[in-house]
Protein backbone atom coordinates (compact mmCIF):
# COMPACT_ATOMS: atom_id res chain seq x y z
CA UNK A 1 0.00 0.00 0.00
CA UNK A 2 1.05 2.93 -1.13
CA UNK A 3 1.66 5.52 2.64
CA UNK A 4 2.65 8.80 0.21
CA UNK A 5 -0.32 10.74 -0.62
CA UNK A 6 -1.63 10.55 -3.81
CA UNK A 7 -0.79 12.84 -6.67
CA UNK A 8 -3.88 15.13 -6.97
CA UNK A 9 -2.81 16.69 -3.22
CA UNK A 10 1.01 15.96 -4.10
CA UNK A 11 0.28 19.03 -6.87
CA UNK A 12 -1.63 20.88 -4.11
CA UNK A 13 1.53 21.04 -2.51
CA UNK A 14 3.48 21.93 -5.34
CA UNK A 15 1.50 24.74 -6.52
CA UNK A 16 2.60 26.33 -3.06
CA UNK A 17 6.13 25.50 -4.21
CA UNK A 18 7.23 22.34 -2.19
CA UNK A 19 10.19 20.56 -3.56
CA UNK A 20 9.71 17.89 -2.14
CA UNK A 21 6.14 16.79 -2.90
CA UNK A 22 7.57 17.50 -6.96
CA UNK A 23 10.55 14.87 -6.43
CA UNK A 24 7.93 12.17 -4.82
CA UNK A 25 5.34 13.37 -7.74
CA UNK A 26 8.08 12.94 -10.19
CA UNK A 27 9.60 9.63 -8.98
CA UNK A 28 6.04 8.53 -9.21
CA UNK A 29 5.40 9.03 -12.76
CA UNK A 30 8.37 8.87 -14.69
CA UNK A 31 8.66 5.66 -15.86
CA UNK A 32 5.03 5.88 -17.58
CA UNK A 33 5.45 8.92 -18.53
CA UNK A 34 9.21 8.37 -19.87
CA UNK A 35 7.59 5.04 -21.58
CA UNK A 36 4.65 6.36 -23.29
CA UNK A 37 6.75 9.04 -25.10
CA UNK A 38 9.00 6.68 -26.06
CA UNK A 39 6.47 4.24 -27.34
CA UNK A 40 5.14 6.76 -28.94
CA UNK A 41 8.28 8.59 -30.76
CA UNK A 42 10.75 5.65 -30.63
CA UNK A 43 13.19 7.40 -30.09
CA UNK A 44 15.41 6.92 -26.39
CA UNK A 45 17.21 10.34 -26.24
CA UNK A 46 14.28 12.18 -27.65
CA UNK A 47 12.02 10.23 -25.01
CA UNK A 48 14.00 11.42 -22.23
CA UNK A 49 14.05 14.73 -23.18
CA UNK A 50 10.42 14.81 -23.74
CA UNK A 51 9.47 13.52 -20.40
CA UNK A 52 11.95 16.05 -18.45
CA UNK A 53 9.79 18.65 -20.39
CA UNK A 54 6.75 17.44 -19.06
CA UNK A 55 7.38 17.63 -15.78
CA UNK A 56 8.90 21.07 -15.95
CA UNK A 57 5.43 21.93 -17.28
CA UNK A 58 3.62 20.43 -14.58
CA UNK A 59 6.15 22.07 -12.33
CA UNK A 60 4.98 25.34 -14.22
CA UNK A 61 1.06 24.66 -14.34
CA UNK A 62 0.64 23.65 -10.91
CA UNK A 63 -0.91 26.97 -9.72
CA UNK A 64 -3.43 26.18 -12.42
CA UNK A 65 -4.19 22.69 -11.66
CA UNK A 66 -7.51 21.42 -10.52
CA UNK A 67 -8.00 18.27 -9.61
CA UNK A 68 -11.67 18.01 -11.94
CA UNK A 69 -10.04 14.63 -14.04
CA UNK A 70 -7.43 12.27 -12.43
CA UNK A 71 -4.54 13.22 -12.51
CA UNK A 72 -2.88 10.74 -14.61
CA UNK A 73 -5.68 11.70 -17.66
CA UNK A 74 -4.28 15.14 -16.75
CA UNK A 75 -0.31 14.30 -16.87
CA UNK A 76 -0.94 12.24 -20.36
CA UNK A 77 -2.74 14.79 -21.64
CA UNK A 78 0.27 17.48 -21.52
CA UNK A 79 2.63 14.63 -22.52
CA UNK A 80 -0.02 13.96 -25.73
CA UNK A 81 0.03 17.22 -26.66
CA UNK A 82 3.97 17.98 -26.17
CA UNK A 83 4.65 14.60 -28.64
CA UNK A 84 2.24 15.72 -31.43
CA UNK A 85 3.76 19.32 -31.29
CA UNK A 86 7.07 17.78 -31.30
CA UNK A 87 6.40 15.39 -34.44
CA UNK A 88 4.94 18.33 -36.27
CA UNK A 89 8.03 20.59 -35.73
CA UNK A 90 10.12 17.53 -36.28
CA UNK A 91 8.33 17.04 -39.46
CA UNK A 92 8.19 20.92 -40.73
CA UNK A 93 11.90 20.71 -39.48
CA UNK A 94 12.52 17.53 -42.54
CA UNK A 95 10.54 20.07 -44.81
CA UNK A 96 13.02 22.61 -45.00
CA UNK A 97 16.01 20.66 -44.83
CA UNK A 98 17.29 17.89 -46.91
CA UNK A 99 17.28 14.69 -44.84
CA UNK A 100 20.11 11.89 -46.15
CA UNK A 101 19.39 9.44 -44.22
CA UNK A 102 18.70 6.29 -45.09
CA UNK A 103 16.12 4.80 -41.94
CA UNK A 104 13.29 3.69 -43.75
CA UNK A 105 12.41 1.01 -41.33
CA UNK A 106 11.35 -1.20 -43.94
CA UNK A 107 14.07 -3.86 -43.13
CA UNK A 108 12.40 -7.37 -42.32
CA UNK A 109 13.48 -9.45 -39.80
CA UNK A 110 15.33 -11.83 -41.35
CA UNK A 111 17.54 -9.37 -43.23
CA UNK A 112 18.38 -7.30 -39.86
CA UNK A 113 19.45 -11.11 -38.57
CA UNK A 114 21.98 -11.61 -41.33
CA UNK A 115 23.38 -8.12 -41.17
CA UNK A 116 24.77 -8.86 -37.22
CA UNK A 117 26.59 -11.50 -35.95
CA UNK A 118 24.92 -14.75 -34.98
CA UNK A 119 26.74 -14.54 -31.19
CA UNK A 120 24.81 -13.34 -28.39
CA UNK A 121 21.84 -14.60 -30.73
CA UNK A 122 19.19 -14.54 -27.46
CA UNK A 123 19.30 -10.58 -26.97
CA UNK A 124 19.21 -9.58 -30.50
CA UNK A 125 16.67 -11.48 -31.02
CA UNK A 126 14.91 -9.65 -28.44
CA UNK A 127 16.25 -6.63 -29.39
CA UNK A 128 15.19 -6.85 -32.86
CA UNK A 129 12.02 -8.06 -32.10
CA UNK A 130 11.45 -4.82 -30.11
CA UNK A 131 12.24 -2.87 -33.18
CA UNK A 132 9.97 -4.34 -35.46
CA UNK A 133 7.42 -3.77 -32.85
CA UNK A 134 8.50 -0.08 -32.82
CA UNK A 135 8.43 0.38 -36.21
CA UNK A 136 5.04 -1.56 -37.02
CA UNK A 137 4.04 1.40 -34.03
CA UNK A 138 5.61 4.13 -35.99
CA UNK A 139 3.75 3.67 -39.21
CA UNK A 140 0.74 4.26 -37.35
CA UNK A 141 -0.92 7.81 -37.85
CA UNK A 142 -0.14 10.13 -34.85
CA UNK A 143 -3.61 9.63 -32.88
CA UNK A 144 -3.71 5.48 -33.99
CA UNK A 145 -0.89 5.30 -31.97
CA UNK A 146 -1.28 7.26 -29.06
CA UNK A 147 -4.68 5.53 -28.87
CA UNK A 148 -3.13 2.22 -28.62
CA UNK A 149 -0.05 3.06 -26.71
CA UNK A 150 -2.46 4.24 -24.14
CA UNK A 151 -4.89 1.08 -24.19
CA UNK A 152 -1.97 -1.34 -24.59
CA UNK A 153 0.62 -0.23 -22.47
CA UNK A 154 -1.72 2.36 -20.10
CA UNK A 155 -4.61 0.49 -19.83
CA UNK A 156 -6.53 3.52 -20.01
CA UNK A 157 -10.24 2.89 -20.87
CA UNK A 158 -11.83 4.11 -23.82
CA UNK A 159 -13.24 6.98 -21.79
CA UNK A 160 -10.43 8.08 -20.35
CA UNK A 161 -8.05 7.76 -23.95
CA UNK A 162 -11.04 10.20 -25.04
CA UNK A 163 -9.97 12.61 -22.44
CA UNK A 164 -6.39 12.36 -23.68
CA UNK A 165 -6.27 13.12 -26.76
CA UNK A 166 -9.34 15.55 -26.91
CA UNK A 167 -11.69 13.27 -29.01
CA UNK A 168 -15.16 11.38 -28.72
CA UNK A 169 -15.08 7.52 -27.39
CA UNK A 170 -16.33 6.92 -30.90
CA UNK A 171 -13.45 7.92 -32.31
CA UNK A 172 -11.57 6.21 -29.71
CA UNK A 173 -12.73 2.97 -30.96
CA UNK A 174 -12.71 3.52 -34.04
CA UNK A 175 -8.75 4.58 -34.21
CA UNK A 176 -8.01 1.54 -32.36
CA UNK A 177 -10.03 -0.53 -34.57
CA UNK A 178 -7.83 0.71 -37.58
CA UNK A 179 -4.82 0.44 -35.63
CA UNK A 180 -5.20 -3.08 -34.86
CA UNK A 181 -6.12 -3.87 -38.48
CA UNK A 182 -2.94 -2.07 -39.42
CA UNK A 183 -0.83 -3.74 -36.78
CA UNK A 184 -1.72 -7.16 -37.57
CA UNK A 185 -0.89 -6.45 -41.26
CA UNK A 186 2.45 -5.08 -40.52
CA UNK A 187 3.11 -7.80 -37.84
CA UNK A 188 1.94 -10.70 -39.66
CA UNK A 189 5.68 -11.68 -40.83
CA UNK A 190 6.94 -11.69 -37.69
CA UNK A 191 4.47 -13.69 -35.96
CA UNK A 192 5.45 -16.74 -38.53
CA UNK B 1 -26.07 -10.79 -34.13
CA UNK B 2 -24.37 -11.38 -37.40
CA UNK B 3 -20.62 -12.47 -38.15
CA UNK B 4 -20.21 -9.01 -39.89
CA UNK B 5 -21.54 -6.89 -36.85
CA UNK B 6 -19.66 -9.11 -34.65
CA UNK B 7 -16.50 -8.47 -35.76
CA UNK B 8 -16.76 -4.59 -36.28
CA UNK B 9 -16.76 -5.18 -32.09
CA UNK B 10 -14.36 -7.35 -31.79
CA UNK B 11 -11.55 -5.06 -30.75
CA UNK B 12 -13.88 -3.65 -28.36
CA UNK B 13 -14.50 -6.49 -27.05
CA UNK B 14 -10.77 -7.33 -26.46
CA UNK B 15 -10.76 -4.07 -24.78
CA UNK B 16 -13.59 -5.36 -22.30
CA UNK B 17 -15.33 -1.56 -23.76
CA UNK B 18 -18.85 -3.14 -24.56
CA UNK B 19 -22.00 -3.18 -21.75
CA UNK B 20 -22.32 -6.47 -20.57
CA UNK B 21 -25.10 -7.99 -23.01
CA UNK B 22 -23.29 -6.92 -26.01
CA UNK B 23 -19.90 -8.87 -24.14
CA UNK B 24 -22.08 -11.48 -23.60
CA UNK B 25 -23.52 -11.66 -27.00
CA UNK B 26 -19.94 -12.31 -28.42
CA UNK B 27 -18.70 -14.13 -26.35
CA UNK B 28 -21.63 -16.70 -27.08
CA UNK B 29 -20.88 -16.17 -30.96
CA UNK B 30 -16.99 -16.37 -30.86
CA UNK B 31 -17.70 -19.96 -28.81
CA UNK B 32 -19.85 -21.54 -31.98
CA UNK B 33 -18.72 -19.63 -35.31
CA UNK B 34 -15.16 -20.40 -36.04
CA UNK B 35 -14.26 -17.64 -38.53
CA UNK B 36 -14.83 -15.09 -35.96
CA UNK B 37 -13.08 -17.10 -33.30
CA UNK B 38 -9.69 -16.86 -35.56
CA UNK B 39 -10.22 -13.40 -36.20
CA UNK B 40 -10.48 -12.96 -32.33
CA UNK B 41 -7.41 -15.39 -31.73
CA UNK B 42 -5.73 -13.28 -34.39
CA UNK B 43 -6.17 -9.78 -32.72
CA UNK B 44 -4.95 -11.63 -29.68
CA UNK B 45 -1.61 -12.25 -31.19
CA UNK B 46 -1.11 -9.06 -32.03
CA UNK B 47 -1.82 -7.59 -28.73
CA UNK B 48 0.65 -10.37 -27.09
CA UNK B 49 3.40 -9.49 -29.97
CA UNK B 50 3.34 -5.61 -28.64
CA UNK B 51 4.22 -7.39 -25.37
CA UNK B 52 7.77 -7.57 -27.02
CA UNK B 53 8.75 -4.02 -27.24
CA UNK B 54 11.37 -3.13 -24.58
CA UNK B 55 11.13 -1.19 -21.84
CA UNK B 56 12.78 2.55 -20.96
CA UNK B 57 13.83 2.74 -17.54
CA UNK B 58 14.89 6.65 -16.15
CA UNK B 59 18.51 7.99 -15.41
CA UNK B 60 18.64 8.16 -11.87
CA UNK B 61 19.47 11.62 -11.86
CA UNK B 62 16.53 12.27 -14.11
CA UNK B 63 14.35 14.60 -11.27
CA UNK B 64 18.10 16.31 -10.94
CA UNK B 65 18.15 17.12 -14.70
CA UNK B 66 14.21 18.46 -14.31
CA UNK B 67 15.03 20.61 -11.64
CA UNK B 68 17.91 22.16 -13.43
CA UNK B 69 15.80 22.75 -16.35
CA UNK B 70 13.56 24.71 -14.44
CA UNK B 71 16.24 26.31 -12.68
CA UNK B 72 17.61 27.84 -15.71
CA UNK B 73 14.72 29.52 -17.07
CA UNK B 74 16.43 32.09 -18.96
CA UNK B 75 18.98 30.15 -20.83
CA UNK B 76 15.99 27.60 -22.20
CA UNK B 77 13.58 30.29 -22.50
CA UNK B 78 15.35 32.88 -24.31
CA UNK B 79 18.20 30.67 -26.32
CA UNK B 80 15.23 28.02 -27.87
CA UNK B 81 13.38 30.96 -29.04
CA UNK B 82 16.38 32.89 -30.87
CA UNK B 83 17.31 29.22 -32.29
CA UNK B 84 13.66 28.99 -33.14
CA UNK B 85 13.25 32.34 -35.19
CA UNK B 86 16.95 31.44 -37.13
CA UNK B 87 15.72 27.92 -38.08
CA UNK B 88 12.53 29.85 -39.17
CA UNK B 89 13.95 32.72 -41.03
CA UNK B 90 16.78 30.24 -42.74
CA UNK B 91 15.36 30.51 -46.34
CA UNK B 92 14.01 34.29 -46.05
CA UNK B 93 17.13 35.44 -45.40
CA UNK B 94 19.72 33.15 -47.93
CA UNK B 95 16.62 34.52 -50.86
CA UNK B 96 17.20 37.98 -49.61
CA UNK B 97 21.12 37.85 -49.04
CA UNK B 98 20.85 36.17 -52.69
CA UNK B 99 19.18 39.24 -54.40
CA UNK B 100 21.08 41.67 -52.65
CA UNK B 101 24.59 40.15 -54.06
CA UNK B 102 22.81 40.15 -57.44
CA UNK B 103 22.19 43.26 -57.27
CA UNK B 104 25.25 44.94 -56.39
CA UNK B 105 27.51 42.64 -58.54
CA UNK B 106 24.96 43.69 -61.43
CA UNK B 107 25.76 47.37 -60.28
CA UNK B 108 29.55 46.76 -59.70
CA UNK B 109 29.98 45.02 -63.41
CA UNK B 110 27.14 47.34 -65.17
CA UNK B 111 29.99 50.54 -64.39
CA UNK B 112 33.13 47.83 -65.33
CA UNK B 113 31.15 47.95 -68.96
CA UNK B 114 30.66 51.34 -68.76
CA UNK B 115 33.79 52.13 -68.31
CA UNK B 116 35.63 49.43 -71.00
CA UNK B 117 35.72 49.93 -74.72
CA UNK B 118 34.00 46.49 -75.11
CA UNK B 119 30.51 48.00 -74.66
CA UNK B 120 30.46 51.64 -76.70
CA UNK B 121 26.79 52.13 -75.66
CA UNK B 122 27.45 52.16 -72.23
CA UNK B 123 30.28 55.23 -72.62
CA UNK B 124 28.91 58.75 -72.24
CA UNK B 125 29.44 60.15 -76.21
CA UNK B 126 27.87 56.88 -77.43
CA UNK B 127 24.79 57.78 -75.09
CA UNK B 128 24.54 61.35 -75.58
CA UNK B 129 24.83 60.87 -79.13
CA UNK B 130 22.05 58.41 -79.84
CA UNK B 131 20.17 60.81 -77.30
CA UNK B 132 20.64 63.45 -79.99
CA UNK B 133 19.56 61.22 -82.90
CA UNK B 134 16.32 60.17 -81.17
CA UNK B 135 15.87 64.30 -80.33
CA UNK B 136 16.53 65.73 -83.68
CA UNK B 137 14.04 63.01 -85.25
CA UNK B 138 11.33 64.34 -82.74
CA UNK B 139 10.74 60.95 -81.69
CA UNK B 140 9.40 62.49 -78.04
CA UNK B 141 6.54 64.87 -79.32
CA UNK B 142 3.18 63.89 -78.98
CA UNK B 143 3.24 64.03 -83.07
CA UNK B 144 6.07 63.49 -84.69
CA UNK B 145 6.36 64.82 -87.88
CA UNK B 146 5.13 62.76 -90.61
CA UNK B 147 3.02 60.66 -88.98
CA UNK B 148 -0.60 59.83 -88.89
CA UNK B 149 -0.91 61.71 -85.90
CA UNK B 150 0.64 65.02 -87.22
CA UNK B 151 -1.98 64.55 -89.77
CA UNK B 152 -4.89 64.76 -87.18
CA UNK B 153 -3.18 67.05 -85.59
CA UNK B 154 -3.34 69.62 -88.23
CA UNK B 155 -6.69 68.69 -89.46
CA UNK B 156 -8.37 69.61 -85.97
CA UNK B 157 -5.53 72.80 -85.86
CA UNK B 158 -7.22 74.17 -89.38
Amino acid sequence: MDILPPSEELMARIARGDEDAFEILVNRHQTSILNLVYRFIGDRTQAKDLAQEVFMRVWQSAKSYEPKAKFTTWIYRITANLCFNELKSARRKKWFSFNWSDEDGEHTFEETLSDNAPSAEDLLLEKERSRQISDALQSLPDNQRMALVLKRYDDLSYQEIAQVIGCSVSAVESLLVRAKRTLQEKLKNYEK
Amino acid sequence: MKCHNIQKRLSAYQDGELDPREQEQVRGHLLSCRACREQFAELERVWQTLEGLEQVHPDPWFYRQVVRKIKEPRERGLLPTLQQVFRLSRVPVAVSIILIIGLLAGTYLGSILARCDLFPFFQSNAVSDSLGVLTSMRVFDPAPPGTLAEGYYRMVSY
